[in-house]
């Protein structure tokens, strides 16, 4: 790895300016944003990372503008400002906002713009899926957010209990449904990103980038990612139950049917709280980025870090039933809740101590992200310390539900997430726009936050435990909270005028200022690579990393990645290029051609999109209409831009080293991708599963005495047909393999087939013995595995029907097998899918 | 991977003992509320689920005090210390290790916390 | 009847000079709500300390020390500080939150009440006999009573919670935490009040437009004074023969409200046979006065935003003041 320079500057005379000159001149080219409309056609993550951070924070500040008028609501008691509907509207949309707009894509956004450069990659492996998300995300949170001002929007607060949400007598109109449809839209975007992010840091890394070397950004990335994956899916399955029992009336939530209404505060708490941790892991991320430029040392104690994160990322999917602990649960239960909820804050305060020891340690630069970074500390340690209090069960039965809640989230999501992106915005706004923001500007923003912040949250604590709950668009006179009530809201406005502030000095017309110093910091990261102002491709040259602050520990380092003395100093075929190293050590595998700029994310966005919204309405045949071309957008998508068979097999990357420039399997990024999603959609199943076993438990019989099942029978034949599905799948992936692809395209089609049969012989069963959904939540359950299940043999027959078509299209060969193998790798998941399934429906029954 | 003498890390090897961790409080969680759910008869003794719960605790705490001893045995054969970020595959399998260590201590804390409850609660009140 | 008249009036002082009554953790008068303060103080105060220390830590680290310090003392911080000091403090803290729980919890040896939480009012009966459970409704019968509940002094009553609607919460602070009333589910509070008084209670589980408008009276009295309440709540209304009844029946109230010992038997709203005798009507919300019930039967959601009760502000004046003024009677 070290020597890089002699071998490639004989070979490509690197040290020619003239070769130089037009190997800029070609990555800029291939790099470059498309021009006018086309615009809006770009994937790259230098500019879906932008619109993608600017969007969710004009979502915070809408949220936040509802936040002032409930704020203004009650300053005082027994105030009229605003309506009770509209108040509800606010605090729901408020909370929605926040977390599923806000907190939640501002990680994705930040990491998109900022993991390919902290990785010294030119982009994502995928950054169509990228610009998917981000299309998605404006869609759904345009409609969640937009409903309001047809007084329709959701009113039910943001974790939307039923019966209160899904019983039409007591929330007539839609707004539930925006809320349920719109925000699955947005997960199914989340769930994208993090595929993407997941594939990113392990496969992504530049040469030599070893996991020890690894930035604690992409550490923390990568657990955040892996928390995503497997704490949306339930949220995605209690959504499912959800949207049926309102639209159809089957019976989930309903204890008048065997329903039961806890079962969907465990499917979104389970989602729910690893979601506390999804929002402020990736910020304290910033932190972890932020302390070691300005002590100016490398983090003292990385290892801590990485226990910390992996750690905090287990421990947080103990935690949900904390937000229950007043449903009656027996006292054993809310225990181990209990337990989890304090040991996770061991994780967490082992990284506020690494952040205190290495700026013990380190000569401390005092500046305006320091600033932010202190006062996080500041306020998110008192909203941990409150949380730890909250965490105890007798204690939480007084505090639960009232406005010690409220300031306790405020101080942990404000503390640990708000002021960390303040600073992070602070710091990193010359990687954005080649420009500092103002420090005094940022120290008078600061300072108004900080002191706004706490004059409004400090005095909630009193109010809620002096007996006011949340919720309420008014309180009494005689409950004693008018004054701490006016005190919070004269904060919030402190607060706010902070943030106005902030939202100035990135707004302001800069005129003719000057562009700030490269690595305006001193910071020792490869991000800071970067030029001012930035050029599309990322880093000059893919360097060959050998430390952890390469910019301040390897020599020359910013002069040889300029003169393109490492990988990929040129874009010689016109094609945007990366390279994929090993999870381990980072040892170069592969040089992947990622694709460029395309209307196909945007279009199948807007017809997925169409999908949702029309479902909202009930216009039932443009949803039909609006699925079908939302498939075929996306099958056009990836049939023109995925699995290429390039035009040689491998190619010389730089520093005599020549890597394939396709591979397939567990070698390919996209074989990854397909694992990771199905590792989520495997979770969301299992949800549903949980919702089965859960009624098991809750009923003393279940499936009720008398109830007929889906049968044994046509389960098992569907068990046998979906067996013979999955073998034709493996069968054709290796028989095509093995250079016999009449074969394999015979496999391909018959098992398309039997997948077809297999899935209609097991939505026979319940069909055949008369299930009835809305009778019982027995049968709802089980027509819901069923038809998931079902769903899945379908979507595996299309995608054995489009390899045959590749096949057949030559798009896909013996070598070039991309598609096949990801497909029974989708196999698998099926096979694990349909075997969990049957059992539950048809064994178990029969067992018990 | 072996459990003595030289074993290479990875990242699966890294949460290993998270994942321990996991199932005893998954195991802990569904046996109790399997037990109690029907939350009729509230103040009847269950010490069965309670034994079967330390039961589980002992396997799982000793498979971490395993991960531990590996972890810890490998990190101090070669001389322990916190320095591993050098640009080495043994650097790498240095920071694994401790890392591992770090983790099986964290998840060791978090199963005897976990056990707490069934000293506490006799019954499903 | 009688004894209780010096108790009661003595206990509508507060209560009329604007609904006051303690509705506040930081005014226990019951074993929990002690407990649960005293874990607090003790909780805040640990915290501060340790606030103070983290805070002033950080501030020394990044601005008052004269140079840096060595990374074996960096380590040993995050080692003590970070790892030993918070497992050892947070397993203590852990042991003493859970070991109270048994004991708030353990069986009562008062009455047992059935609270059933409603929009946006509490359905109360005394005198039932059930259990917790799930998949299963309150018991049914006892005597009948809302948005008022009165319990013995130094006794440990067992309050039984669900809900035919939504699922709301039941919290009075200055005697214990809150419990949900869930449909389907009946679940188990136990209060057991140290002091004598009124004390307020309000929904805690947001339910609806009126949420913020459903609250409930708690009045802790003497055990003998408790029998002799039940004893009276038991009897029919005391006042069957009024103009005020008619216009009642005859306006369709009866379609929601029971006043027993009349025809008036409707299920859907809140018994009113005693109403005259609860210290607050419209879910704890206006102080039971004959203007305020009038001033209700007219315009029920100017008072309360979202109440379920349709408006009777149709109704002649001087009639909706007969049926208020009979109402009125209802002791």
């Amino acid at each position: 790895m070290t020597g890089h320079m002699g071998d490639a500057a004989d070979q490509r005379d690197q040290e020619d300016e003239e070769v130089r000159r037009g190997q800029e001149e070609r990555l800029r080219e291939v790099w470059a944003a498309p021009k006018g409309w086309r615009y809006w056609s770009a994937v790259n993550n230098t500019e879906v990372g932008v619109w993608y951070t600017a969007l969710s924070f004009a979502f915070m500040l809408f949220a936040g503008v509802l936040a002032l008028i409930m704020r203004a609501q009650l300053a005082v008691p027994e105030n009229d400002l605003v309506s009770p509907s509209f108040y509800d509207q606010a605090f729901t949309l408020h909370g929605t906002a926040m977390m599923f707009l806000f907190a939640v894509p501002i990680f994705e956004a930040v990491a998109i713009i900022l993991l390919p450069q902290l990785l010294g990659a030119r982009d994502l492996p995928f950054p169509r899926l990228s610009a998917f998300g981000f299309w998605c995300f404006l869609i759904g949170g345009v409609f969640v957010m937009g409903s309001i001002f047809f007084g329709a929007a959701p009113s039910s607060g943001w974790f939307m209990y039923p019966p209160l949400t899904t019983d039409e007598t007591y929330t007539p109109g839609y707004g539930p449904d925006i809320w349920l449809l719109g925000l699955s839209f947005i997960e199914v975007a989340s769930l994208a990103a993090a595929v993407e992010l997941i594939v990113g840091t392990l496969k992504c890394r530049p040469p030599g980038m070893r996991l020890n070397l690894m930035p604690l950004y992409a550490w923390y990335v990568l657990v955040v990612a892996g928390m995503i994956l497997f704490a949306f899916p339930p949220l995605i399955a209690g959504d499912i139950l959800f949207e049926l029992e309102r639209m159809f009336d089957w019976p989930f939530f309903d204890p008048s049917r065997g329903g039961d209404p806890i079962l969907w505060q465990h499917l979104f708490w389970i989602f729910g709280h690893p979601e506390v941790y999804i929002v402020f892991l990736p910020a304290i991320a910033l932190v972890a980025m932020i302390v070691p430029t300005f002590a100016q040392r490398p983090i003292l104690g990385y290892s801590w870090i990485v226990l910390a994160a992996v750690g905090t990322g287990f421990i947080s999917f103990g935690l949900w039933v904390h937000h229950m602990y007043t449903t009656g649960l027996p006292s054993i239960s809310l225990g181990f809740f209990s337990a989890a909820s304090e040991a996770v804050a061991i994780p967490t305060g082992v990284q506020i101590f690494v952040f205190i020891a290495t700026l013990l340690t380190g000569r401390v630069i005092y500046s305006v992200p320091m600033l932010f970074v202190s006062g996080a500390l500041a306020n998110f340690v008192i909203g941990g310390l409150t949380g730890v209090m909250v965490a105890l069960v007798p204690f939480d039965w007084q505090a639960h539900d009232t406005y010690f809640i409220v300031a306790h989230l405020h101080y942990v999501l404000i503390g640990g997430m708000l002021f960390p992106v303040a600073a992070g915005v602070y710091y990193y706004w010359p990687l954005v726009a080649g420009r500092k923001l103002s420090d005094r500007l940022g120290r008078i923003a600061f300072w108004l936050m900080f002191i706004g912040f706490n004059v409004a949250f400090l005095p909630m604590h009193f109010s809620g435990l002096a007996g006011m709950p949340r919720r309420v668009w008014t309180y009494p006179e005689s409950l004693g909270v008018g004054t701490a009530n006016l005190i919070s809201s004269v904060g919030a406005f402190i607060f706010a005028a902070g943030i106005l502030v902030i939202v100035w000095d990135v707004l302001r017309p800069r005129g003719n200022e000057p562009y700030a110093k490269r690595n305006p910091w001193n910071a020792g990261t490869l991000e800071w690579l970067v030029e001012m102002p930035g050029e599309n491709w990322g880093v000059r040259s893919i360097p060959v990393v050998t430390s952890r602050y390469p910019i301040w520990e390897q020599p020359h380092f910013i002069e040889d990645v300029d003169k393109g003395r490492f990988y990929l100093p040129d874009a010689e075929e016109m094609k945007r290029e990366t390279i994929i190293t090993s999870v381990l050590d980072g040892t170069p595998l592969q040089c992947l051609r990622v694709p460029g700029p395309s209307f196909m994310p945007m279009v199948a966005a807007i017809f997925t999109g169409a999908v949702f919204i029309f479902t909202t309405f009930h216009w039932w045949a443009a949803t039909v209409v609006a699925m079908v071309l939302a498939a075929i957008s996306i099958m056009v998508w990836l049939w023109r831009g995925t699995a290429l068979i390039p035009e040689k097999p491998e190619k010389d990357v730089g520093l005599g080293l020549k890597l394939p420039l396709y591979k397939s399997g567990p070698h390919s990024v996209g074989w990854w991708a397909m694992f990771i999603t199905m590792m989520g959609d495997a979770t969301a199943f299992l949800g549903l599963i949980f919702g089965y076993y859960y009624f098991f438990t809750i009923h003393a019989d279940f499936p009720p005495p008398a109830t007929v099942g889906p049968g044994v029978l046509w389960p098992s034949v569907a068990f046998g047909l979906f067996a013979v599905a999955w073998a034709t799948a493996l069968g054709s992936r290796l028989s095509n393999q093995a250079g016999r692809v009449g074969l394999a395209r015979a496999l391909m089609a018959a098992g398309a087939v039997v997948a077809l049969a297999a899935s209609a012989a097991l939505l026979w069963g319940p069909y055949v013995t008369g299930l009835r959904p809305t009778a019982h939540v027995y049968p709802a359950t089980v027509w819901v595995i069923t038809i998931w299940t079902a769903a899945h043999g379908v979507a595996g027959s299309l995608m054995l029907g489009y390899c045959l078509a590749r096949s057949l299209a030559g798009r896909m060969t013996p070598e070039h097998d991309i598609d096949i193998s990801n497909v029974a790798l989708y196999w698998h998941f099926v096979g694990f899918t349909v075997i969990v399934a049957v059992a539950t429906l048809a064994y178990v029954p029969v067992l018990t | 991977m072996q459990v003595f003498g030289k074993t290479q890390d990875n990242l699966w090897t890294l949460i290993a003992a998270p994942t321990i961790w996991g199932f005893h409080f998954l195991f802990s969680y569904f046996l109790a509320a399997y037990r109690c759910a029907p939350n009729a008869d509230i103040f009847k003794d269950i010490g069965g689920t309670r034994v079967a719960i330390a039961g589980v605790t002992i396997v799982c705490l000793l498979l971490i005090l395993l991960i531990l001893r590996r972890a810890w045995r490998e990190w101090r054969a070669e001389g322990g210390g916190y320095q591993n970020a050098k640009d080495t595959p043994e650097a790498r399998e240095r920071f694994l290790e401790f890392s591992t260590l770090l983790l099986a201590l964290l998840s060791l804390a978090a199963v005897l916390f976990e056990t707490m409850p069934i000293f506490v609660f006799w019954d499903c009140r | 009847m009688r004894p209780r008249i010096s108790a009661i009036s003595a206990l509508m002082l507060p209560v009329l000079s604007g609904c006051k009554g303690a509705q506040s953790a930081f005014d226990p008068a019951g074993v929990e709500s002690e407990r649960v303060l005293q874990l607090f103080w003790i909780m805040l105060a640990g915290g501060t300390a340790i606030w103070a220390v983290v805070i002033g830590l950080s501030f020394y680290a990044s601005r008052g020390k004269t140079g840096p310090y060595s990374d074996r003392s960096g380590v040993r911080l995050i080692i003590w500080g970070g790892c030993v000091f918070p497992t050892v403090v947070l397993a203590g803290l852990l042991y003493w939150g859970l070991e109270i729980m048994p004991e708030l919890r353990r069986p009562g040896d008062g009455p047992t009440i059935a609270v059933s939480g409603e929009r946006f009012w509490w359905r109360v009966a005394y005198a039932v006999e059930g259990e917790p459970g799930v998949v299963r409704d309150l018991p049914r019968g006892g005597i009948p009573s809302a948005n008022e509940i009165w319990i013995p002094v130094d006794k440990r009553t067992e309050i039984l919670l669900s809900s035919p609607d939504v699922i709301h919460s039941f919290w009075v602070p200055s005697i214990a935490g809150k419990m949900d009333a869930i449909p389907g589910r009946v679940n188990r509070l136990v209060l057991e009040p140290t002091e004598t008084g009124v004390f307020n209670g309000a929904c805690a589980e947001y339910c609806g437009t009126a949420h913020a408008l459903m609250g409930f009276r708690v009045v802790v009295v003497p055990e003998d004074e408790f029998e002799a309440y039940l004893e009276a709540q038991a009897q029919p209304a005391a006042v069957t023969d009024s103009p005020g009844l008619e216009l009642f029946l005859q306006n369709g109230c009866a379609a929601c409200h029971t006043v027993r010992g009349t025809p008036a038997d409707g299920d859907v709203g809140p018994d009113l046979t005693h109403v005259a005798s609860r210290l607050s009507i419209a879910a704890g919300i206006l102080p039971t006065t004959v203007e305020n019930l009038a001033a209700f039967i007219a315009s029920p959601d100017h008072l309360k935003p979202g109440v379920e009760m349709p408006a009777f502000g149709v109704l002649p004046e001087d009639q909706i003041a007969r049926i208020a003024a009979w109402l009125g009677t209802l002791e």
